[in-house]
């Protein structure tokens, strides 16, 4: 099993791999920039421990890990 | 007329141009997803749109559905691609679609003057050259490269060029090109370039393919071949595909013209902003701050002095007019109507300038977004997203703004519950009442104000928690947000937007408010048989005594809480104009008592908001059904409320 976006701690950089999600929100994170080989870097999380902030591509996003979750490392 | 139409990624600086094109005060602010309606204006003899922002021509939310369909039904003669210039990769994304229309367009380097703080340099002739885009920079927010901007506009439209789209692998190209050779493209509506129309084939695009003919048989047995191979070649669906080699395209012509240096930052607000302990905390004294300022500290200061003001005017007036010997009717339609009913709401004309200042100031510097980083996981155990605390905040100035920027919410049912809760928080326009009832009837009792937003706070929360145990199918919410950097607040926008808002209070006072004072006075003077008589035997008191026993239990069942009750649909500021319209001589306390001051107070808070804000409802709502249940809803919970509340005070006193 492949390590998951929700899985990293502050800090922690990682490079994407393959995204298995439904359609439309496959389609909604790769329009954000989470396509293959992208890197990322897990900024913060926000005081409850959920959201996360994460920089890719320049800019910071921030995702719950529910979404997270959807997205593999490699 | 040509027509010229501005899109790019949300809060890239969009609305600022438009505003600094055309002269208007669109509404600005710092967090991805302020415009959320099409915004007409006109700019050098063509007609300038504003678009809401999107990432990608494949629209999730209301609002980027209205970009797309826009761009492609209407085709703008010109087509202004705005790119915040630090965030280039991810904004040539969307050059990369927006390249495939068949329409001109001009880049636009949007905050230029940010760059060198970031240590980036943009070789803008070789990002035109890849792009086959004229290309410009300008900072919208301090009026930099307009000449420039329009010169390359005028150019761009002369010579009506299209730019270069971009390619895929050869693997990708083959199948696009296979398509674009079928018969079946002949089918594509009017107006779309065939390539376009092939790749959204290829991609499954549903709401292009809701516009074709069914595939005939040959195709649809091609088209999946090629989805078939697409697949087997690089392991993915084919619209992943696509997205995949666009954002490879991006990054091509990014790393080819842009330079940029990393740098470090040395302090950073938002470590503090969003740290676990103290974000929360902080989020409390920032709104409690804001509040104190405007309402405690200003409010306190100019209420006194303004009431004294206009009270005196009055008086005087009246001496004056009576010495004059003017008829004794007008005299006191002047004094009696428009000075006690629109003296009575401007009187806090500074201190709504004071919060509406602090508020433009909130939404302008990025820490709106931050908020909704923050509160996400909270605002979820309630079944609303992060996002819905952005409404909640405006809604602390106007709640009709508020209602609208919910539909940047992406889920429905989210959106709905947001509109039905937003209401609850007061608008500056409630806070006159609160304001008159606490001077009167508690004064010196700071934790009476504070109280009145909690309330509304609980109403919020308590509404989420029902809607979310009635609700059966709990559906996944997916929370996505850009969060933008912070900035110094543009004071050319914090002014603009200040102003705006300010001017508007005003105006109202001076329209609705002055038109409804002078009907009430009138009102209140006469009789049916339109005989001068005591305002107790008025036609006012006797309209107003048909609802009012619906009010007894909650300790307000007089005609003149009815009244005002009543005006303040067309605008929350009349309640406080007809009370000091129609209360007379004897004054509020010989009415209200604190206990039904405190359910009145309670009712106005939560019931629904003006007929603006309900217009804005449902619009939002786009259902008759969901909104009578959330004007029932509001109406209900602030009934029961102010029963409480009453209750609680006569029991414990």
């Amino acid at each position: 099993m492949a390590m998951t976006m929700d899985e990293l701690t502050v800090g922690q950089r990682a490079c994407v791999g393959a995204i298995t999600a439904p359609k439309q929100l496959k389609r909604r994170l790769m329009d954000m920039g989470f396509t293959k080989g992208v890197d990322i870097e897990v900024v913060k999380m926000a005081p409850m421990g959920d959201p996360m902030e994460v920089t890719l591509r320049g800019y910071n996003l921030c995702i719950r890990k529910a979404e997270a979750r959807v997205i593999e490392l490699r | 007329m040509q027509t010229i139409s501005l899109i790019g990624n949300p809060n890239c600086g969009k609305t600022t141009l438009f505003n600094a094109l055309t002269g208007t005060t669109a509404y600005v602010g710092n967090w991805p997803g302020v415009t959320v309606e099409k915004k007409e204006g006109f700019w050098n003899g063509y007609k300038v749109l504003d678009l809401p922002g999107i990432y990608s021509l494949s629209p999730y939310s209301p609002e980027e559905k209205l970009s797309r369909r826009y761009i492609l039904d209407e085709r703008p003669d010109l087509i202004i691609d705005v790119i915040d210039a630090t965030n280039l990769e991810r904004s040539l994304y969307l050059t990369t679609q927006l390249s495939e229309l068949g329409r001109p367009v001009l880049i636009v380097l949007n905050m230029q003057d940010l760059l060198e703080k970031e240590g980036i340099t943009i070789d803008e002739k070789r990002l035109s050259q890849m792009t086959g885009c004229p290309v410009v920079s300008i900072s919208a927010s301090k009026g930099i490269g307009l000449d420039q901007f329009k010169t390359e506009v005028e150019n761009a439209l002369e010579e009506n060029k299209g730019p270069s789209c971009p390619l895929f692998s050869n693997f990708v190209e083959k199948y696009i090109n296979n398509i674009i050779e079928d018969d079946y493209l002949h089918a594509i509506p009017e107006g779309r370039q065939p390539r376009w129309a092939a790749i959204k084939l290829l991609e499954e695009d549903e709401l292009f393919l809701a516009t074709m003919p069914p595939f005939p048989k040959e195709f649809a047995c091609n088209l999946a071949k090629a989805h078939e191979s697409l697949r087997e070649h690089y392991d993915d669906d084919v619209e992943a595909i696509i997205i995949d080699q666009r954002y490879k395209v991006a990054e091509h012509i990014a790393r080819a013209s842009q330079v940029k240096i990393t740098q470090k930052k040395a302090f950073n607000f938002d470590s503090i902003a969003t740290n676990r302990f103290a974000a929360l905390p902080l989020f409390v004294a920032i709104m409690g701050g804001v509040f104190y300022l405007s309402i405690g500290l200003v409010g306190g200061i100019t209420t006194g002095w303004l009431e004294s003001f206009f009270e005196m005017l009055g008086t005087n007036l009246t001496i004056l007019l009576d010495s004059l010997g003017v008829f004794p009717l007008l005299s006191g339609v002047l004094t009696g109507g428009i000075i006690a009913g629109v003296g009575a709401v401007l009187t806090f004309v500074p201190q709504l300038f004071v919060l509406f200042l602090l508020l433009s100031i909130l939404e302008d510097c990025g820490y709106m977004a931050r908020i909704a980083f923050i509160l996400d996981r909270m605002m979820r155990s309630i079944g609303l997203s992060g996002k819905s605390i952005i409404p909640l905040v405006i809604g602390t100035g106007c709640t009709v703004p508020a209602i609208m920027s919910t539909r940047t919410i992406e889920h429905k049912k989210q959106r709905e519950l947001t509109i039905l809760v937003t209401p609850f928080i007061p608008c500056g326009a409630k806070m006159p009442i609160f304001a008159l009832m606490i001077t009167y009837f508690f004064p010196g009792q700071w934790y009476i104000a504070p109280m009145i937003y909690l309330t509304g706070i609980l109403a919020v929360v308590l509404t989420g928690f029902i809607m979310r145990a009635f609700d059966r199918h709990k559906e996944k919410t997916v929370f996505i947000l850009e969060l933008p950097r912070y900035q110094l607040p543009a004071i050319k926008n914090v002014w603009l937007q200040t102003r705006e808002r300010t001017l508007d209070f005003v105006k109202k006072a001076g329209t609705i408010i002055l038109l409804s004072s002078v009907i009430i006075y009138l009102l209140s003077s006469f009789s049916f048989s339109l005989q001068p008589v005591s305002p107790e035997q008025s036609m006012l008191a006797m309209m107003g005594r048909l609802i009012a026993p619906i009010f007894k239990p909650l300790g307000f069942g007089f005609w003149q809480a009815s009244v005002a009750l009543l005006t303040g649909i067309a605008a929350k500021e009349s309640i406080v104009s007809t009370l000091s319209v129609t209360m007379g001589e004897a004054g509020i306390t010989a009415l209200f008592n604190p206990a039904s001051a405190l359910s009145f107070m309670t009712f106005i808070l939560l019931s629904s908001p003006c007929i603006a804000a309900i217009g804005a409802m449902a619009k939002e709502l786009g259902s008759k059904r969901k909104l009578l249940f959330a004007i029932v809803w509001q109406t209900g919970i602030a009934y029961l409320a102010a029963l409480l509340v009453r209750a609680l005070v006569l029991l414990i006193v």
